[in-house]
């Protein structure tokens, strides 16, 4: 961990980082401690359920104050360092996660595989310099929100089929089944994790059209196959064709699970991949 | 035909026609100069043949409004690509305050085999322009001042930047890092009349220690030129490029002689005298001319409303199952399971 003085957004982080930690631990407990057999499965409660919920609501609540803390440190938003980028992850993702826990019950265990992934986001972030860097003149452009904003959604609702589609794949596994035994058989979750990759693909697809016209209006040109653009419209192509590969064949459920899996991790590999391999992840960024 | 078109319809071709298409994205990365088009043409026309045949064919696409319309936008889109590729322009110039627009200073041109704009009709005149910068050299906002035809004998002033582009019968202007200083000179030969033209410094501040060029006058000898430069640079602060405050003293090395020249000075030289006139500077723009690229943008819109819609009114008529609507009134996962 970088000690740094004078962060003011630090606290925040931390705190809002403890929640999900906690709300991560408590899912974990319940679900792993779940006795097996049918007896098991009548007997899991679910008074820990808005525990849960709460301490998620409260980590976006504190992440959100991370950010407005930041911003007025800094002057800008967050959406150049990583290090703001990953908070700012963060809280859409617990945002969005939160709003589905609390409306959608028969989902909720699979929150012991969705935060482990924002926990990893979580720790990495502790990583990072906090250090402000400076603002791009072409980013003092409305369609920057409206593109990292549609982004941040695709990824959300992306990571949320990602936890069904790792909740039938473990339920291969017989030791691992028994923790979801009190949730809708596979084929409910098969149904479930494609409606959010639909959505996704909703989001994903508005992302690319406001990157496209944020890119037009920064760099003179909307698409230039730079390496986001590039990994963005192959994700994109990677969501379309698994919807219409499932919609044209009987794709079995697990090979659907790993579908979703294999399309979250290309997202993810180019939400925080791309800096890794590009020198500038956008061209013309500077 | 209705044969051929089903099975042109068939999305069993839809598959292998995306996963081409994938296939030309990855070999289109960074636009390497040995990747052809037609890495992405081809998947695109198949793409654009087996959409078009299923919009015709197909209940499932052509009963369902939103989907229909999604289906649509996505074969405008592909459609209004091939237009705009083949009729796009991009270019790159570099303009000296004072000038106007001239289609013959564009370098790097680009254009597509069907371009036919009006460049001919497309006219401004460069003025001065402010760049700032954050400390460490870290470029902010530019602002660059041009003179544009009203339309009625006057003149209007805009002033425009590396986001606010200036737009005239389409073509579109963007400033760029590339800028830098130009010193006016005359060159008076022994026998002959006077010429004025600039001579381009190399951009500034990026070479800020090395604003050097030479030029050979018409029947005298070549003259290496350096310029010393006052601008207020400081690195280590804010600062903003203001090429109307800079100031220069010239430097002339030829044949053996160092000359330092003011503005409106004159030195004698051998074939002829040189005046420096004054201090000016250039901005590098880069053109882009692309006639389809607002009713790409009103496709793909039109394109996800579609979609959206589709999806409003599927899970409209089935709601998500495990829900609260949805548990209300259900007592177990099993009734969750009869929804289904």
């Amino acid at each position: 961990m970088i000690p740094h003085v004078n962060v003011v957004e630090l606290p925040w982080l931390y705190t809002g980082l403890a929640a999900y930690a906690l709300a991560m631990l408590i899912s974990l407990k319940v679900v792993i401690g779940a006795r097996g057999g049918a007896a098991g499965a009548a007997a899991v409660k679910h008074g820990h359920e808005p525990l849960v919920l709460g301490l998620i609501f409260a980590g976006v609540m504190l992440l959100a104050m991370a950010l407005a803390e930041r911003w007025l440190r800094i002057g800008h938003g967050p959406f150049v360092s990583l290090f703001e980028l990953l908070i700012s992850q963060l809280f859409s993702l617990g945002l969005v996660l939160s709003v589905a826990y609390w409306r959608l019950p028969v989902i909720r265990p699979a929150s012991v595989v969705i935060l482990p992934v924002i926990g990893l986001l979580g720790a990495w972030v502790l990583f990072l310099d906090p250090t402000a860097t400076p603002f791009p003149p072409t980013y003092s452009n409305k369609w920057l929100w409206a593109h990292v904003g549609f982004g941040k959604f695709f990824l959300a609702f992306s990571l949320m089929g990602c936890g069904l589609a790792g909740v039938i794949l473990m339920r291969r596994v017989p030791r691992l089944a028994q923790w979801f035994r009190q949730m809708p058989p596979d084929s409910v979750l098969d149904h479930l994790a494609w409606r959010f990759m639909l959505v996704a693909l909703l989001f994903d697809s508005l992302m690319l059209i406001a990157g496209a016209v944020w890119a037009q209006d920064a760099w003179g040109r909307f698409w230039a196959w730079d390496a986001l653009e590039t990994s963005a419209f192959l994700n994109w192509l990677l969501l379309g064709g698994a919807i219409h590969a499932r919609l044209t064949y009987r794709i079995p459920i697990r090979l659907g699970a790993i579908a979703i899996l294999v399309i979250f991790v290309f997202a993810f590999l180019t939400y925080f991949g791309a800096p890794f391999y590009s020198e500038a992840a956008h061209k013309g960024v500077i | 035909m209705s044969v051929w078109l089903r099975r042109l319809a068939s999305p069993r071709l839809t598959l292998p026609g995306m996963g081409l298409l994938g296939v030309g994205a990855a070999l289109s990365y960074d636009n390497p100069v040995s990747t052809p088009v037609w890495v992405l043409v081809v998947p695109l026309a198949l793409l654009a043949v087996n959409l078009l045949a299923a919009i015709l064919t197909n209940a499932r696409i052509n009963r369902r409004g939103g989907l229909l319309v999604f289906h649509l936008a996505l074969l405008s889109i592909v459609i209004l690509v091939a237009i705009g590729r083949l009729t796009h322009m991009d270019a790159h110039l570099e303009m000296v305050a004072g000038n106007g627009f001239s289609a013959d200073d564009l370098i790097e041109v680009n254009r597509g085999l069907l371009h036919h704009g009006s460049l001919d009709q497309v006219f401004f005149i460069q003025g001065p322009y402010t760049v700032d910068y954050a400390p460490g050299m870290m470029r902010g906002p530019t602002r660059s001042q041009v003179m544009v035809p009203d339309g009625s004998g006057g003149w209007e002033q805009r002033v425009i930047g590396d986001d606010k582009p200036l737009v005239l019968h389409g073509y579109r202007f963007y400033t760029t890092f590339n800028k830098g200083f130009a010193p006016v000179l005359t060159w008076m030969p022994d026998g002959g009349p006077a010429v004025t033209g600039t001579v381009h410094m190399p951009p500034y501040p990026l070479y800020d220690f090395r604003q050097a060029n030479r030029w050979t006058p018409p029947g005298g000898k070549e003259i290496k030129f350096w310029l010393q430069l006052e601008t207020g640079l400081s690195p280590e602060h804010a600062w903003t490029l203001d090429v109307r405050k800079a100031r220069a003293t010239l430097v002339l090395k030829t044949g053996g002689q160092r000359i330092e020249l003011q503005p409106g000075q004159t030195a004698r030289l051998p074939g002829g005298r040189l005046r420096y006139e004054r201090l000016s500077s250039w901005m590098g723009y880069k053109l882009f001319y692309y006639p389809t690229l607002h009713w790409l943008f009103i496709c793909a819109i039109i394109g996800v409303l579609g979609l959206a819609a589709h999806f409003w009114m599927k899970f409209a008529t089935h709601p998500w199952p495990g829900s609260q609507t949805v548990k209300r009134g259900m007592q177990d996962n099993r009734a969750v399971r009869e929804l289904l």
